[in-house]
């Protein structure tokens, strides 16, 4: 069975038949037209699999496959949105998912990346931060910044840690936050969040859907 | 509520629930009642934007959307706390708008007329559009369905779209005002309030309703809670969430 998770700006796919098989990752502007998987995730999941998963559920368990704990915050940021679990007691106790306002945070990272042609591991956490409750808005701050004297580098990291902070805040301000999604490799942005921060890698939601398919082959319980 | 000529009316809109008096006379009337609270018209809102902000409660931009593309003989709009201050305001719109009496009624019934559909197991989406399909009647059906043991729960005004009701499974059980609905008595707060701490819940709110606050909060206190807030359409994200906290909370199993 192959899975994957359908990102904006990246696909990742997970061959389950594969016995320590490794998740290939691809841009999604590269994406072959007649791809099919058997179970999908993402924002363009639904066009390429037999079966479908919504994110939030991919993502929980996920959580549940990678987190050995029964009280977490799970936070999932990738290219366009936010979205998050929080369990208690091994039980849902909330969740978001912010697609709209304060969306295209992780797209709007990479674009500044590139066009600035920027190398994020070689940039530390800012003291300063932009207020900054969406991606796109939150660039005009930069370009301010950058004509009132400010180096781009520290215009654009002051960026990302606002960006940091209001993920933070989306999910419940938690003192440790569990992260999974592309952003876990930008250091400026994990260094930026204002707690504790374990991070589980870009391919916690392809973990969500093997763990998924296990449910759905599982006998009935009787 | 000044005296109307109720033989006068062949088509008549109400907002909220009027009290069962009014509707009673109505239905002997023989008037048709639009329930203006319902998408009836499929025209664009643009048309009532000089009329109404474009940031303001869907139920209410639906209301006067309906009203004035609807050809309508009265409009009985309930301006007392069953249902909202911005009832009180769009009463006073639609009154220099519109060429037709706009009687503004206060619904303080308190007889229980029983919430069945509420509690029976039976698709979400036609259980709310018997409860609103009931606002018409002043008498409730005489064929009641039975309850059912809840796995889900839905709180809140009925959504002014439907599609959000899609995701929940049939052993549903509707609270909220909506359950002040059926009973009749949209005023009844502590019914309103009422919701069961052991079934998982969507605090449904409407955008810019006051009531936001009560879901809110209540879905604060409540264990296994889904604090919903949305707008005009049931975006993606919604539908999802939903879908994922009724997989998540156990209600699908």
């Amino acid at each position: 069975m192959i899975v994957g998770d359908f990102g904006t700006s990246y696909c990742k796919f997970l061959n389950l038949a594969e016995d320590g098989g490794q998740p290939t990752i691809l841009a999604s502007k590269e994406l072959p037209g007649n791809l099919h998987v058997d179970l999908a995730t993402g924002h363009n999941g639904r066009r390429f699999a037999d079966r479908y998963v919504n994110e939030l559920i991919a993502l929980a368990r996920g959580g549940e496959a990678m987190i050995a704990e029964p009280d977490y915050v799970l936070l999932d940021c990738g290219s366009r949105d936010l979205k998050f679990v929080a369990v208690a007691g091994g039980k849902l106790k909330d969740m978001g998912w912010n697609t709209e306002c304060g969306a295209s945070m992780g797209f709007t990272i990479e674009l500044l990346g590139r066009y600035y042609d920027l190398d994020f591991k070689r940039l530390d956490a800012p003291e300063t931060t932009f207020p900054v409750t969406c991606g796109v808005l939150g660039m005009s701050h930069i370009f301010d910044a950058v004509i009132a004297g400010m180096p781009v580098s520290q215009a654009v990291a002051s960026l990302v840690k606002g960006i940091a902070i209001n993920a933070h805040r989306f999910c419940g301000s938690p003192e440790r936050l569990y992260l999974s999604g592309g952003l876990v490799d930008n250091p400026v942005f994990v260094a930026s969040l204002p707690c504790e921060v374990i991070t589980l890698g870009r391919f916690l939601l392809l973990a969500g859907l093997a763990r998924q398919a296990g449910r759905e082959a599982a006998p009935c319980p009787r | 509520m000044r005296q109307h000529d109720f033989a006068k009316f062949t088509q008549v809109g109400i907002v909220g629930l009027p009290p069962r008096s009014v509707i009673a006379r109505l239905n002997q009337a023989g008037v048709a009642i639009h329930d203006l609270d319902a998408r009836l018209v499929e025209a664009n809102l643009e048309g009532i934007s000089p009329l109404l902000p474009k940031v303001y409660c869907a139920i209410l931009r639906t209301v006067v959307l309906n009203a004035v593309n609807l050809q309508l003989d009265a409009i009985f709009i309930d301006v007392g706390p069953g249902k909202c201050d911005g009832a009180l305001h769009v009463a006073t719109i639609l009154e220099d708008t519109l060429p037709l009496p706009v009687i503004r009624v206060i619904n303080t019934d308190t007889k229980d007329f029983g919430h069945p559909l509420c509690q029976a197991r039976q698709d979400l989406t036609e259980k709310f559009l018997a409860i609103t399909e009931g606002v018409k009647q002043a008498q409730p059906p005489v064929i009641q369905p039975k309850p059912c043991k809840p796995k889900a729960g839905f709180w809140g005004v009925p959504p002014r779209d439907f599609s959000l009701l899609a995701p929940f499974p049939p052993a549903t059980h509707i609270y909220g005002w909506s359950r002040c609905l059926e009973n009749k008595t949209p005023a009844n707060q502590a019914l309103e309030a009422y919701c069961n701490p052991q079934v998982p819940t969507v605090f449904f709110a409407q955008s810019f309703c006051a009531k936001t606050a009560l879901a809110k909060y209540l879905a604060h206190r409540h264990p296994l809670s889904l604090y919903l807030d949305v707008d005009f359409n049931a975006g993606g994200s919604a539908l999802a969430k939903v879908q994922a906290f009724l997989e998540l909370s156990g209600a699908l199993a």
